[in-house]
């Protein structure tokens, strides 16, 4: 395989730029996908029926909780491909792991949250309003959660077969998915919850 | 018994039983077929296991022909039960579910595999590339594509057929108007292909914009893969919202939420406006990789290069950005307002002008041609003249205060049948024809060629014409018979004449296809068209890794260059060629996806759950494998090489 | 340990919780919902630009003509579906 030296080790075969450049593409994707959420969100948001409405349920404090969570954990994965640029293997799956810990932190306080808004009366069947809610929440939350199994795997392979250009490539692409979920929650904080509590 | 009454057909009539009967059969015959002639090993290593875009590319096309013809008794039984008024061939029931499979069918099912085939076939040979970018994902999309389609059709005889119309808008198909399991079918079979088509998109925009042949610059590309390209983007941003679209959907009725229904604040008009915001675009996904495919018939067979290169790209990025802005024209009458009408009015009418652009710079490209009359020609040069009547109806359509007039009128349904059959049924006819040889080493008969491209365009101006007339005297449609007194008699008996051509023509294709393969000459050059383009620069049949040294590029008509003007295509010597292993995880994973969508339909959640535990499983087992592939030996290079020069 | 953490991305992780920080006074202070509105939109906008070029590196190979064409495509569709969507469905005009 040719291994071009000049570019960092997740770039360095053909295959690893097509990866990377697909990769985006999917993005691309990802960002329709969560547009139509949100076109849908905005289009139901004061359709609330007999159910309560979005300032009734929401509460600062787990929100934040949570945007603070995320937006540490895209920092570590940064820190991680750092890491893993200068290459420094242990720092390198510290950083993946502290992430996926404050990713599954992250899960467990949306999960608290969830719980609550069904004890409020604000479950799936509620509304149109709470629907929309709960289905862009959960898209968002069920990425986060597959994000956790597949940054699992990949801190085991760097562990059993060290920096390669496909176990880099595999951490550098988590990583892109990763920020990209940080971008998605950025605009569920601004425009979900405090749109609907200002 | 409870447990399988789910699975009974709750609007049972003897065709549906006579369906059933023919399904199981067939079935058996394959099976005992493959059986008999022990093909069983051959079939898994060389095709179910295959990642070669080629052989993936003609599954495609076997999918697409076959669709074809459901789709096609579909709408011969729609011109019959409407050719008489008071007719009782079929029942209202029944006319709902076969217009709605039918919509279904022909463009998820029929046109979008074969344009599909198209890209698979032809791209990579057109930028000189070995394979596409991710050889397995395509494997996968084939899969994922052809095991949606398969799950729609069985819902004939399973369970009862999606009856809402292709646009299956709510609240007609909520719970409450359709109680059957069939619009479950839509939601699920559909997801489950769209998951696949999305995947193409994003893999052939890879392909195209990282594997080009070296010297090979975006504009220097050839206009089918620029087509391609462009359809490829409008997938990956359309599909997305096809999918978000369909899961509310599904979560709408089988999980009791409330986003189109019509209380707790549901709202069934978003079901349209998203349906709309990717059932748009879809139809530019059709027609720019059919436009690109007239492109090389016209300029291989006007034999001068495509006149207005430039301007033919431009119009269709220019396209694919507007076909995003749009959608709302497919409901002025739902009552938003008369600036909101305005904006998606003036929108939809620019389109015309990209698309008008197109049509001159074909007129352009044919004047001071050497105009060869081929099958492919012949298509091509019907389109014209009936596809621009086709965009000139929707212009028509676009003026939202007339529309009030022809909305969900036959005149709609003449209007998109008029672009949708001379523009993407002629294009894939055409590029059938021009692309055969390329794939199966003979060519199709041309005499039988002419006299199906004939008897297709008599058969569709007899249609459909007749249905803008009708539609502007009010026939509406979807509406499964009419009085005597209504007058559209005349008008729908010779709808229905036109049909019986069309169906003549579609079953000259199979003849033409059975005799050109029993009698046609096998002694045929690599180019027998003398094209332009690089695909035809290969042997053939192709060798599966497609050129044995890189082609090296100059212009947009690298081939043509290497003939006309003494340039040199093959430099240098044979190297060892890195090919991507056969897969069978693609097929296995899709056939748990099917399993997956069959029981999500029948709401059996204990088999949901383990076949989706079975797909995260092959995703993960993907994840841990080490496959690097394989290289081709520069002996065996020279040796198929040799042979493939001798034959 | 100070090579683990470079400066550039200190910085921009600095930058994004100010910029939520911000964002958090429409919830803390009273004002209008155009002013609001606005706030939630440039801070947003700004986070989501500084996650790609900052986090994400899109800019660092010779793709980064097409990564940029493809978010910019995708955010232009993106903007026009939303902002469609409710001019059809809930703005009514």
């Amino acid at each position: 395989m040719k291994i071009d030296n000049s570019l960092p080790l997740e770039y360095s075969t053909e295959e690893n730029s097509l990866k990377i450049l697909g990769f985006w593409i999917f993005l691309g994707a990802e960002i329709m996908l969560f547009a139509t959420l949100f076109a849908t969100y905005f289009t139901l948001e004061n359709r609330t029926g007999s159910g309560p409405t979005g300032a009734e349920i929401f509460v600062i404090t787990p929100v934040l909780l949570e945007t603070f969570l995320l937006l540490t954990s895209s920092f570590t994965v940064g820190l991680g491909i750092h890491a893993m640029r200068i290459g420094k293997q242990k720092a390198m799956i510290s950083f993946f792991s502290i992430t996926l810990l404050l990713g599954l932190a992250f899960l467990g306080v949306e999960i608290f949250e969830f719980v609550t808004y069904v004890h409020e009366g604000a479950g799936i069947q509620t509304s149109a309003f709470t629907a929309a809610l709960l289905t862009t929440l959960g898209t968002h939350g069920v990425h986060v959660t597959l994000g956790l199994f597949w940054g699992l795997f990949i801190i085991l392979q760097v562990k059993k077969r060290g920096f390669t250009p496909q176990t880099t490539n595999k951490a550098f692409i988590f990583s892109l998915y990763w920020h990209f979920l940080d971008v998605v929650w950025i605009f569920i904080f601004s425009f979900i919850y405090l749109k609907g509590m200002m | 018994m409870d447990f399988f009454d789910r699975f009974a057909v709750p609007h049972p009539s003897i065709a549906i039983y006579a369906s059933m009967a023919a399904i199981g059969l067939t079935i058996i015959a394959v099976i005992a077929g493959i059986t008999y002639f022990k093909k069983w090993g051959y079939l898994w290593r060389e095709w179910l296991t295959t990642v070669d875009h080629k052989r993936i590319g003609i599954m495609y096309l076997l999918s697409a022909l076959l669709m074809l013809f459901r789709g096609g008794v579909d709408a011969i039984m729609m011109r019959a039960q409407l050719a008489v008024p008071e007719n009782t061939l079929l029942d209202a029931q029944h006319y709902n579910e076969i217009f709605t499979t039918h919509g279904i069918v022909m463009i998820l099912f029929m046109a979008m595999p074969f344009i599909m085939f198209f890209m698979n076939f032809v791209v990579p040979l057109q930028i000189g590339a070995r394979d596409v970018a991710f050889p397995r994902l395509n494997a996968l999309s084939f899969w994922l594509f052809f095991m949606g389609a398969m799950l729609f059709n069985i819902s004939f005889v399973v369970g009862g057929s999606p009856d809402a119309g292709w646009t299956s808008y709510f609240p007609l198909a909520g719970n409450e108007f359709s109680t059957s399991v069939g619009t479950n079918y839509y939601m699920i079979a559909i997801q489950i292909a769209g998951i696949g088509t999305l995947m193409t998109g994003i893999n052939f925009i890879t392909t195209i914009l990282k594997m080009r042949a070296p010297g090979m610059t975006l504009m220097k590309m050839p206009m089918f893969t620029w087509s391609a390209l462009i359809a490829n983007v409008i997938i990956v941003f359309a599909f997305p919202v096809l999918a978000v679209l369909l899961a509310m959907g599904t979560l709408d009725r089988q999980f009791g939420t409330n986003f189109f229904t019509m209380d707790n604040g549901g709202m069934d008009m978003l079901w349209a406006n998203i349906f709309w915001v990717w059932g748009h675009p879809e139809v530019y996904i059709l027609i720019l990789p059919a436009f690109g495919i007239y492109s090389e018939v016209i300029s291989t067979f006007a034999r001068r290069n495509l006149y207005g290169y430039k301007s033919m790209v431009g119009s269709m990025a220019i396209i694919s950005l507007l076909s995003f802005f749009v959608w709302a024209h497919h409901f002025f009458t739902m009552g938003q307002g008369a600036l909101t009408n305005s904006i998606f009015s003036i929108t939809t009418m620019a389109i015309a002008v990209p698309t008008g652009v197109k049509i001159f710079n074909w007129l352009l490209t044919l004047r001071k041609g050497k105009i060869v009359f081929t099958t492919p020609m012949l298509y091509s040069m019907l389109f014209i003249p009936l596809f621009t009547l086709g965009g000139v109806t929707g212009v028509m359509l676009a003026m939202s205060a007339a529309d009030y007039q022809y909305h969900n009128t036959m005149f709609l349904v003449a209007h998109f049948h008029n672009v949708i059959i001379p523009g993407v049924v002629f294009a894939m006819l055409a590029g059938l024809h021009y692309y055969w040889p390329k794939m199966f080493g003979f060519l199709l008969n041309e005499r039988l060629g002419k006299w199906t491209a004939w008897l297709l365009s008599i058969g569709f101006i007899l249609s459909f014409m007749p249905m803008y007339i009708s539609g502007l005297d009010g026939q509406a449609r979807r509406m499964y018979t009419y009085s005597e007194a209504a007058g559209f008699s005349l008008m729908n008996m010779i709808s229905f004449v036109g049909a019986a051509i069309m169906a003549i023509g579609f079953v000259l294709i199979v003849y033409n296809i059975y005799y050109s393969t029993r009698y046609e000459s096998r002694d045929i050059s690599n180019d027998p068209w003398d094209a332009r383009t690089l695909e035809w620069a290969t042997h053939t049949p192709v060798p599966e890794y497609n050129f044995a040294i890189l082609p090296d590029v100059r212009t947009n008509e690298a081939y043509w260059d290497a003939k006309k003007n003494g340039h040199v295509l093959f430099k240098g010597e044979f190297k060892k060629i890195h090919m991507p292993n056969n897969s069978g995880i693609p097929f296995i994973m899709s056939c748990i996806f099917f399993v997956w969508g069959f029981s999500f339909i029948f709401s059996l959640w204990i088999p949901v759950i383990v076949t989706t535990l079975g797909i995260f499983g092959c995703m993960a087992l993907r994840s841990f494998e080490q496959d690097h592939g394989r290289y081709i030996s520069v002996k065996e290079i020279e040796e198929t090489e040799t042979n493939l020069r001798g034959a | 340990m100070s090579q683990l953490f470079p400066m550039k991305q200190v910085l921009g992780f600095v930058f994004s919780l100010l910029l939520t920080t911000i964002a958090l006074a429409v919830y803390f202070l009273d004002m209008s919902f155009a002013v609001g509105m606005t706030i939630l939109l440039v801070t947003a906008f700004i986070q989501a630009g500084l996650q790609l070029v900052v986090f994400m590196h899109a800019g660092e190979t010779k793709d980064k003509g097409a990564i940029y064409t493809n978010v910019f495509y995708g955010l232009v569709i993106a903007l026009v579906t939303v902002l469609g969507t409710l001019l059809a469905m809930v703005w009514d005009m």
